[in-house]
């Protein structure tokens, strides 16, 4: 490999691919739940706000130099337009892609098509996204075309070129801002910051924004991974185009915050404000003020770390909006898991990889004005022979390379195949309960604690509050687990309740009572519960039976295995009078459904109380 | 089917017996035993399978939760294929055959109601329906819900008979009750009502704010509605730009070619 730099470069791709293709497999035999960290609270996550959110925005390079060369004839970059457009293909393509595995139910994605709802921002953004990808590929079959003997169909479509083009501005336009349209109907969720009802127009401006920049980082890092000169004259006025595109979006978002009297929320230091700042500073102000300055402009280095600073900015504002700022709202933090990260990555780095089958075969750059008509005239002379396979398709070398790539393919996918997780029950922290006597199992270990029922119930509201813990029909309809009241161990209403242990040993120079001397003061070297709590802490006996379940009693099994033998005991008792104490009859009413279900389900039990 | 059905919930009778809980579980076929709830995700008890549940607050107050049936629902409007439906009398259902698992329902509720099948490869969003599909075919003659209610603490009826109960309350026992109808005005109205001696802001998403009184849909619909005008002035800007700045570009070059040939005849 004559350039090690690339075969690196490709060889990291293929793995990213080949991970993403197992994580691929889990998703969609065994679900999102598996696959991803979502929950109905945090319904939306990386493959909406980085994969949908931020990959359209990303892609919007094609439609701005699409108009910057063919609408306002700036032909200094003409170089850039191709490369542009290819990228805005692929990546509308991987938001496709990432879609699919965003969906429930990806095999229904065509329902868009014959069932409408024209009040759905969604639908919009599909319908534009649809035809978007349609007229890109349109934009894109010149290029393919271009160096093969097809001349006339190449002529075709270089005709039909400026209307698409146009054509692809208009649904640009519109499914870029309607991708902000989609948060507008959640004021109670987006974060104020991020809320406007400018965030179409603000969408849509930092789009161009994220395209320009966006043809900045690929135009250098294609240069350095081919070992090119880079095209430093386009660049610095990319980068000047940048800075004003920049300075507009910033001049609009400020005005927003102050037409919407929120400025002052940005310096109030929580959080998601200091976010917002970071947000503003990577995407917007230093690359706004840096590119403005001539010096930036001439320094490779400077341009392809500014423009690199800029899109992580924007893909962060993404991300804040369509997720991260809602935290704000729900209060219930969200973090990715591997496998999304994995399945995003994945789909980027099959894109970069379909990116450099396309531009190492086919005319896409560098494609300077002149060189275009050069090569026209020249194709023109003498035009191609008829030979895809030896000159197209393949390439010179391939078969080398093609075994490697191959192998860390599969070894990456291996790897995600055993690395994935697997549909397993989420376990709740056991808390084990014990029938006959007060005492329960903490956890899997010989770990016991005294239990006062009296006590509980006395704290939760007397003979009447039974219900709180003995539900009739709680989540899970068998019980309350004990973790539903007892779920942190520093909160006063933990098991261990560590404040009133520090008022019981008389305040902070108790400490080491407990902790020892060690410092820092950790939980792991302190004292166990049994060390004082000895009489407390019971393990199982032939008396104390430990139920190995992490339920409290649900209601019915309270009165039934707590209550009934009593009652069937009592009636026992000739002096009492009341035979009928142990019968269902006594509680249900005779010939009533619930005693009719309750005889077929134990009728052992049943022919018991009879007798008595 | 009555129009309009509406349930009215009064926080001040509920004693928390589930009951509710357990006839939405019969009338609806869902699994006593669900999977537990998914981590990350707010503990008020609503799962996929589990439509309404009872939230425990402070000193003995039970909040019934619940689908809202909004009258102008987000979820509906936010459907990209439609799949969430208003039906003509209220109710707001669900059609699996046409879902395509987007779950912009999902965030688009103010209350956070539709829940997910996470756990199953072929995944519904589920939620209470109002018993739509029993009502309609006369087979009950109120929600599964209502009728199992032990004290009356959640009835059922028209909206505007539910809202004159709900004021007649507030006007009887003013020192009880905070004197608001919870869904009369918030999000444009809702179908399930609310009157309750706490605040119950807390059913709703936005840090414990009010909701504000106005409809969710127009939000959105007030931009998309100028979508085939963006589409067709971007159009025009963009074609004429085009044939304004390509004629200038042929002028100039008329202009260069005639200053050209110009010099040439006077060289010659």
């Amino acid at each position: 490999m004559d350039n090690r730099r690339l075969f690196l470069f490709k060889g990291l791709m293929w793995i990213l691919a080949g991970l993403a293709a197992a994580v691929a497999i889990v998703r969609f035999s065994l679900g999102l739940g598996v696959s991803t960290a979502l929950s109905d609270t945090t319904p939306w996550g990386l493959w909406i706000g980085f994969d949908v959110m931020g990959g359209v925005a990303l892609a919007a390079g094609g439609f701005v130099m699409a108009a910057v060369v063919h609408i306002f004839h700036r032909d200094r970059y003409h170089a850039a337009a191709r490369p542009a457009i290819l990228t805005a293909f692929l990546g509308y393509g991987a938001v496709a892609v990432g879609l699919l595995f965003d969906l429930g139910l990806p095999w229904n994605i065509w329902h868009a098509t014959i069932y409408w709802n024209i009040h759905s921002a969604l639908f919009e953004v599909a319908w534009c996204v649809m035809l978007y990808l349609t007229v890109l590929a349109l934009e894109v079959t010149p290029t393919i075309l271009e160096r093969t003997p097809f001349q006339k169909t190449y002529r075709f479509f270089v005709k039909l070129a400026l209307p698409i083009m146009i054509l692809g501005i208009m649904l640009s336009t519109l499914h870029q801002s309607s991708l902000g349209t989609m948060l507008l109907i959640m004021p109670f969720r987006v974060h104020p910051l991020w809320y406007s009802h400018l965030l179409p127009e603000l969408f849509f401006v930092s789009a161009i924004c994220l395209g320009i920049v966006m043809v900045m980082v690929e135009s250098t890092v294609t240069s350095w991974l081919y070992r090119r000169e880079p095209e430093m004259e386009m660049l610095a006025g990319l980068a000047r185009l940048a800075s004003i595109a920049l300075a507009c979006y910033f001049v609009m978002k400020m005005g927003d915050l102050l037409r919407q009297g929120k400025l002052a929320m940005v310096f109030d230091g929580s959080w998601l404000a200091n976010l917002f700042i970071a947000e503003m500073l990577l995407s917007t102000v230093i690359p706004m003020v840096l590119l403005a300055l001539p010096a930036v402009r001439r320094s490779f280095t400077g341009m392809w770390s500014l423009a690199c600073c800029s899109v992580l900015g924007f893909v962060l504002d993404r991300i804040n909006a369509s997720g991260l700022s809602q935290v704000w709202a729900t209060r219930r933090f969200y973090f990715p898991a591997w496998t999304e990260f994995a399945i995003s990555l994945g789909i980027v780095a099959a894109c970069v990889l379909v990116f450099f089958f396309i531009q190492e075969r086919f005319p896409v750059d560098p494609h300077g004005l002149a060189q275009v008509e050069a090569e026209r005239k020249a194709l023109e002379a003498a035009p191609p022979a008829f030979a895809p396979f030896a000159q197209v398709w393949l390439g010179e070398g391939w078969r080398k390379a093609a075994k490697v790539y191959s192998f860390l393919f599969v070894l990456a996918l291996a790897f995600g195949l055993t690395a994935a997780p697997k549909a397993e029950p989420v376990v709740n922290t056991r808390a084990v309960r014990a029938v006959g006597a007060s005492i329960l199992q903490i956890g899997p270990g010989p770990r016991y604690v005294y239990f006062d029922h009296k006590k509980h119930q006395d704290e939760a509201g007397g003979s009447k509050s039974c219900a709180l813990c003995h539900h009739l029909h709680q989540k899970g309809d068998v019980g309350t687990p004990c973790v539903v009241c007892h779920e942190n161990m520093f909160l006063r209403t933990s098991i261990f309740n560590h404040e009133a242990h520090v008022a019981d040993l008389h305040g902070n120079a108790s400490c080491v009572q407990c902790h020892g001397k060690s410092e820092p003061i950790r939980v792991a070297p302190a004292k166990k519960c049994s060390q004082c709590h000895d009489k407390d802490m019971m393990a199982a006996n032939p008396v104390v039976k430990v139920f190995d379940s992490k339920w409290a009693p649900s209601y019915k099994d309270a009165m039934h295995k707590m209550c009934i033998p009593c009652h069937v005991e009592k009636a026992k008792d000739a002096a009492l009078k009341l035979p009928n104490l142990g019968r269902c009859g006594a509680c249900h009413d005779s010939g009533t459904q619930a005693e009719k279900a309750y005889t077929a389900e134990f009728p052992e039990k049943t022919a018991a109380g009879e007798r008595s | 089917m009555i129009e309009n059905p509406c349930i009215l919930t009064d926080v001040t009778k509920c004693i928390g017996c589930e009951q509710c809980v357990v006839a939405c579980k019969k009338i609806n076929d869902l699994p006593a035993n669900g999977a537990p709830p998914r981590p990350g995700s707010t503990p008020d008890g609503l799962s996929a399978d589990r439509w309404t549940t009872v939230i425990r607050k402070p000193d003995n107050h039970f909040v019934r939760k619940q689908c809202r049936h909004c009258l102008e629902p987000a979820c509906v409007s936010v459907c990209p294929v439609g799949a969430m439906q208003k039906t003509p009398e209220g109710p707001v259902i669900y059609d699996k055959k046409i879902c395509l698992g987007c779950r912009y329902c999902m965030m688009a509720c103010p209350y956070g109601i539709p829940h997910y099948e996470w756990d199953s490869p072929n995944p519904s969003v589920r939620k209470c329906i109002l018993c739509y599909p029993s009502l309609k075919a006369g087979k009950i003659d109120k929600p599964a819900c209502v009728a199992a209610c032990p004290t009356q603490a959640t009835i059922f009826g028209t909206r505007d008979e539910m809202l004159a109960e709900a004021r007649k309350r507030l006007r009887a026992e003013p020192s009880k009750y905070v004197q608001k109808v919870w869904g009369e005005n918030q999000v444009g109205g809702t179908s399930v009502l609310y009157v309750s001696d706490i605040s119950l802001d807390f059913l709703a998403w936005g840090d414990g704010r009010e909701l504000s009184d106005k409809p969710l849909p127009p939000l959105t619909w007030a931009v998309l509605k100028a979508v085939p005008f963006e589409f067709v002035g971007m159009g025009v800007i963009m074609g004429s730009l085009y044939w304004i700045i390509e004629r200038r570009r042929k002028l100039m070059d008329e202009k260069a070619a005639a200053c050209t040939s110009g010099e040439d005849n006077h060289g010659q």
